[in-house]
Parts: structure tokens; C-alpha cells; sequence
């Protein structure tokens, strides 16, 4: 009983400090999500020692090992969207295709090149 | 019976999503996705029953309740990470840079060549990112949620059957290269193929993913005026 307490507290300070997040942005208006916003937040108070893994790790933990339920909701938005795959599919298909091996390669070729370099120097 | 059909719903994409990820636990094959072919079969069971998406729509929403508290949990690998970050720091950063820049302008500069409207190609933008950065991107900058999330699935099912022959193809051997390829590109899928792969190319794709998905966030706001 008390790891289902632990887990719950741990979960609704995540969302405390999503919520506080979404405040931010909404409070200044900068054009980032505020999911963003807060990965970023809690980074820094990890690093900064404000709050502790063992604050939140079991929460994060069991919500990012399930993370792909919340997406499947999101997908069945999918239904009003039938005409659009069925007019542009081609295009869609086209464009999809050459930028991400575009951005397989061009990342893996940057990265490999500043690898290389950094290898040479340590030779 | 709205209430009815809010709890038969929560049951239904329950149901789904341990269906499929048990399937995809069993034969780890990436064609098997939990996300589409979930929604696939919900969407199927929703029109067979002619329930309409309005009607999805308040389950959806307590559904999806936890989605931002479990993003911003995204903070944790990457803190525990801290280590890896700090000792590739050039590399990861320069190269999920190059990444992020690649995959929104040949996306939009392809799809404004192909004319597809507006409301696509900026859904389109963000498809290299995870799907809860992904519709967030979309949604500030006037694009579809919904396909956004389509366009990210593709991309990582795309990436995590072919990217690993892609950059074997290409000569990109290192393992530093290849995870961060497979992280940036094709974000969660990528990130479980690089883990066959290797422990190391792993961490680098889970790092990677996180950071393409701040990184496209940060650009989004500069890049797309210039671009749209």
C-alpha cells in the first residue's frame, strides 16, 4: 500500500511541475510546449539538487515504460483525417522517405566526423 | 448512456494497447507498432459500432490525462545520463543540431514542392520528434495533432526497419554516430532498434530523442516563418 502512495505522490508532483510549466508559458508567451518547458525545468532542479531521483524516478519510471498508451488516444483522431492520406498519400509518403534518411545520415555523418577528430587528438 | 460509452471506450483502447504490446513484447518486429495498429482497431471497432469520434473524444481525454507528467518524467533518463552528455557533449549536441535542421526543412521544403496545404506540411515539420512533443509543436504552429502523430509513426517505422541498413550502407560504423542517428530520426522506435544494437548506441538514441525533441521546439518558432 504504501509503494501505491509513494507512487501516486510522486505522480502528481510530475504534474505539479508540468502544470507550473504550462503556467510559464502561458505566462510569457514564448511559442514552446510546455511539456518542453518542463522536461527542461526538471532537469535543472535535478542537476541543481532541488529535488532528488528518489523523489520522482518510481512515477517517471512506470509512466515512461507505458508511454506509448497515452499515444494510441491520440491516434484514433486518425479517423476524420481519411481524405487527406487518401489525396496526398503519394506526396506524403515522398516526403516522409527522403528526409528521414536525409537525417540519418546527414546526423550519423556529422557525428562520425567530429568522432574522428576527436580520436585523431587523443592519438 | 454517455457514461456508458466514456468507460467502454477506456476499455476498449486498454484492451488494445495490451493486446499490442504484448504482440510486440513477443516478436519485437517494428512493423508490429502498438500505436497505429491500436488506433487501426479502435478506429475499426468505433465504426463497426457506429460510435462517432465525438464520442471518444471525453474518454480520450481521461485518458490522456497523464501524457504531460509522463513527458516531462523524460527529464530522468536524461539526468541519469548526465555523464554520457557531458563527455560526447560536441558530438551530441552538433550532431542532433544537424539532425533536427535536416528533418524539418527537406520535410517542409518537400512538401511545399509537392503543394500539399499548409495545414499538412506544418504537421509535418515536427515528425522526427516523440509523438507528445511532436503534437504540441504542431499544434502552436496551426498544424493537426492527429497527423502529426500519423506523420512520427511513419517516420520511426520508416527509421527502425531501415535506418540501421541505411547508415551500414552510408559507412557510419561508430557507435556514437549510429545512436544518435537512430535517436534523432526516429525518436522512440529508433531508440529501441539502437538498443538491439548496443547498450552504448542505446543511451546515445534515448538522449538523442530527448534533445531532438528541445531542439525542434527551440527552432520551430525561427524556422518556420522563414521557411512557410
Amino acid at each position: 500500500m504504501s509503494n501505491k502512495i509513494r507512487l501516486i505522490s510522486q505522480i502528481a508532483l510530475l504534474a505539479a511541475i508540468y502544470w507550473g510549466s504550462n503556467r510559464l508559458v502561458i505566462f510569457t508567451g514564448i511559442p514552446i510546449p510546455g511539456n518542453v518547458v518542463g522536461v527542461l525545468l526538471l532537469f535543472g532542479l535535478l542537476c541543481f539538487g532541488v529535488i532528488k531521483l528518489e523523489y520522482i524516478q518510481d512515477a517517471a519510471d512506470f509512466l515512461l515504460k507505458h508511454l506509448v498508451f497515452f499515444f494510441i488516444p491520440v491516434a484514433v483522431d486518425l479517423m476524420n483525417w481519411g481524405p487527406v492520406f487518401y489525396k496526398y498519400g503519394f506526396e506524403l509518403a515522398l516526403a516522409i522517405v527522403i528526409s528521414t534518411f536525409l537525417t540519418f545520415f546527414l546526423t550519423g555523418y556529422a557525428t562520425q566526423l567530429l568522432q574522428r577528430g576527436k580520436n585523431r587528438c587523443r592519438n | 448512456m454517455p457514461e456508458l460509452t466514456v468507460v467502454f471506450t477506456i476499455v476498449l483502447t486498454l484492451g488494445a494497447y495490451l493486446l499490442f504490446r504484448f504482440l510486440y513484447m513477443r516478436y519485437r518486429h517494428p512493423l508490429l507498432n502498438i500505436v497505429l495498429l491500436g488506433a487501426a482497431s479502435i478506429i475499426t471497432v468505433l465504426i463497426v459500432c457506429k460510435i462517432p469520434y465525438q464520442a471518444y473524444v471525453p474518454g480520450k481525454n481521461i485518458m490522456t490525462s497523464l501524457l504531460g507528467p509522463a513527458t516531462v518524467g523524460l527529464a530522468v533518463p536524461l539526468y541519469r545520463h548526465r555523464s554520457i552528455l557531458r563527455g560526447y557533449a560536441p558530438a551530441i549536441l552538433i550532431g542532433v543540431a544537424v539532425g533536427v535542421f535536416t528533418s524539418m526543412a527537406s520535410a517542409a521544403i518537400i512538401a511545399l514542392l509537392a503543394g500539399l496545404p499548409k495545414e499538412v506540411v506544418l504537421s509535418l515539420v515536427p515528425k522526427g520528434v516523440t509523438i507528445p512533443f511532436a503534437v504540441e509543436i504542431a499544434r502552436i504552429h496551426g498544424g493537426s495533432p492527429a497527423l502529426a502523430s500519423a506523420f512520427v509513426i511513419a517516420t520511426g517505422t520508416l527509421g527502425s526497419v531501415f535506418g540501421g541498413t541505411l547508415l551500414t550502407l552510408t559507412g557510419i560504423k561508430d557507435p556514437v554516430a549510429r545512436g544518435l542517428a537512430m535517436g534523432t530520426g526516429a525518436h522512440g522506435q529508433g531508440t529501441a532498434m539502437a538498443f538491439i544494437e548496443g547498450q552504448q548506441q542505446g543511451s546515445m538514441a534515448g538522449l538523442a530523442m530527448t534533445l531532438a525533441g528541445i531542439m525542434t521546439a527551440s527552432f520551430a518558432p525561427i524556422l518556420i516563418p522563414f521557411l512557410i
